[in-house]
């Protein structure tokens, strides 16, 4: 049977409407992760908070380190928190406006959380990647190093550095960045171990290219995704990690605050009815931590292919 | 089997000695000795007392009879603040309380969380998954340093209920919100770490073999998913002890319960050294040996583990 003349040209003309739009993993993983509506309200929740901690000192009507001595002692009346006093959160019973310090502690609270996962994923991801692309002896020295540093109590270690080479939050920093890269290496060990029989990985290897550029260029990008998803996780443990060491006295130090330390004044004063001195840094923490976990969440499901 | 223990103890016991080590370098890496205060003692007498404890030795022989001594007779020296006692009265004080609060606590989150878990991937998608999932996002982001003024808040302030701190001998009165605080949060990640593991078991060939055969479902869970679901939650258990007793810092420091993270935090601002180098290692041993211990009972449990 003879096709239809004009049908066929009907189609050949009509081809390029029909031609198929390639869509890249990540593509997918931007519709997969738009969908998922907590993650897509905690994302913008958590731009609000960035949001606040990076412009709030500009509505603020006073300087975090601003002390009002009027209001030192009357603090349970007069430091309630109220429009037209300019203390829109209230002041703390030091006198000083909660509004900048909720500003400033947030602020720092999240570089803290940043900080950490950026140094999570770069020594992290190299160290694993490296670990698992050259394997056998070297993967093991290096991954025992991995469980011995894992089985430090390394909240204590960090606190005994504290006390001796003084309290900074450099040293904070520093602890964090010693802490965070463990997990992370394991997991783009993990990771890598699978991608590296991959043929496009054997072709590389085939064609003479050195390890070093391997890593980084064929084997780190396709450990993106999973990364990313452990970094958006990593950064509310290590939030918390900080507010744990503020609290005790011994991260930030005064004038400098983060919600940790905030929380603890909050704490302290409560039971003298200065409800929102731990009320508005506390929310400001659990609305973070929890915005953080859904997005990380959300970052899993779209990016995991495990679940697709 | 015990060729595995074997080579497990050979990496914890190095582990040891690196904790140990690394402590003592921190510390003698410190700028100022723990004698120097803001009136600075004759330096004749400042001789005397550093000769006393030892401080006037060489570098390699401190170190020395510091790991001798704490690894032969578990001998953590003198206090440099509490000038008539040493680090083994601080930790006989205060260890028993910290462990009977932790004790209670890994008891409560172990126990709430599994059986959270469970009956959520039981029931999945019904009110009592919803439930559970709340309460397990909900105490997600409730640390202890969070729930420890809460609880006070309204156990104390509010109700009245219930005491604002204190000890007295361990009675129930005084342990219920330092186990609350503790294990919150904790309770919440081994609630969703064995929903999702009993879920995905859940799912597998053998189970439904089990349920084609006819077993009653209360059977096939205990009987054949149980043991499987619980291998995440046992390998999450190492770090939830080392968090629990990291959380013993706040809970002694909030609830003044006179654990051992009280001294710990107050050695920390008095730069009491030895102290605060003890209770390290003390934490790290128990650590280390938790570990072992759970991957002795991972090992044990798994059939597809080979040792």
């Amino acid at each position: 049977m003879l096709p239809n003349r004009a049908a066929v040209e009907g189609i050949a003309e009509n081809m390029h409407l029909a031609e198929v739009k390639g869509r890249s993993l990540w593509a997918d993983a931007r519709t997969r992760f738009l969908r998922n509506r907590a993650a897509v309200i905690s994302l913008i929740m958590l731009c609000a908070v960035a949001g606040f901690a990076l412009f709030g000192g500009l509505i603020a009507q006073y300087k975090g380190d601003f002390v009002n001595f009027s209001l030192i002692g009357s603090n349970a009346y007069l430091g309630v928190p109220s429009l037209e006093t300019g203390h829109y959160f209230g002041t703390d019973s030091n006198g000083r406006d909660l509004f900048a310090r909720t500003v400033q502690g947030t602020g720092i609270s999240l570089m803290v959380g940043v900080v950490g996962a950026l140094v999570a994923v770069i020594v992290g991801t190299l160290y694993g990647a490296t670990a698992g692309y050259y394997g056998g002896r070297i993967d093991g020295i290096m991954m025992r190093i991995v469980d011995v540093l894992m089985s430090i109590p390394f909240m204590f270690v960090l606190i005994l550095m504290l006390v001796i080479f003084g309290r900074s939050i450099f040293m904070l920093f520093l602890g964090i960045g010693l802490i965070s890269w463990l997990d992370m290496a394991r997991i783009a060990r993990g990771q890598t171990l699978t991608i590296k029989n991959k043929e496009f990985v054997e072709v590389a290897v085939a064609t003479g290219v050195r390890p070093l550029k391997i890593i980084l260029r064929h084997i780190v990008p396709n450990l993106l995704g999973i990364v990313i998803v452990y970094a958006t996780l990593l950064v509310p443990n290590m939030i918390i990690f900080e507010s744990f060491i503020s609290f005790l006295g011994l991260g930030v130090q005064e004038p400098a605050t983060s919600l940790g330390a905030l929380i603890n004044e909050g704490s302290r004063t409560m039971q003298f009815g200065y409800y929102w001195q731990i009320a508005f840094p506390l929310f400001f923490f659990i609305v973070t931590i929890f915005a953080f976990f859904f997005v990380g969440d959300g970052l899993r499901d779209a990016l995991d292919p495990k679940d697709r | 089997m015990l060729s595995f223990v074997f080579r497990r103890l050979a990496v914890a016991v190095p582990t040891l000695l690196i904790l140990v080590v690394l402590s003592f370098v921190l510390m003698y890496a410190a700028p100022g000795g723990p004698f120097n205060s803001e009136r600075p003692l004759p330096p004749e007498v400042l001789a005397n007392i550093e000769a006393k404890y030892g401080l006037d030795q060489p570098f390699w022989k401190q170190i020395v009879n510091y790991v001798v001594s704490v690894v032969t007779q578990f001998d953590f020296g003198p206090s440099f603040q509490y000038k008539d006692r040493s680090v083994n009265d601080v930790i006989a004080q205060g260890f028993p309380v910290t462990l009977t609060y932790g004790f209670w606590s890994f008891v409560v989150a172990v126990t709430v969380g599994v059986s959270l878990g469970v009956a959520a991937a039981i029931k999945q998608n019904s009110w009592v998954d919803y439930f559970a999932v709340g309460v397990s996002i909900g105490a997600q982001v409730l640390p202890n340093f969070v729930m420890a003024p809460l609880l006070l808040l309204v156990f104390t302030l509010w109700l009245g209920w219930l005491p604002g701190g204190g000890w007295n001998g361990g009675q129930w009165q005084f342990l219920i919100m330092p186990v609350i605080a503790l294990s919150t949060s904790y309770m919440a990640s081994i609630a969703r770490i064995t929903r999702s593991s009993m879920l995905e078991v859940l799912n597998t060939n053998f189970i439904r073999t089990a349920r084609a055969k006819g077993l009653p479902m209360r059977r096939v869970i205990w009987k054949h998913a149980m043991k499987p679901t619980m291998l995440p939650v046992l390998s999450y258990l190492g770090p939830a002890f080392v968090g629990m007793i990291t959380g013993s810092v706040i809970i002694d420091v909030f609830f003044s319960t006179g654990g051992i993270g009280q001294f710990f935090v107050n050695s920390a601002f008095n730069r009491d050294y030895s102290v605060i180098m003890g209770i390290t290692i003390l934490v790290g041993t128990l650590t280390i040996l938790f570990n072992l211990l759970v991957d002795i009972l991972y090992a044990w449990i798994d059939p597809k583990i080979r040792y």
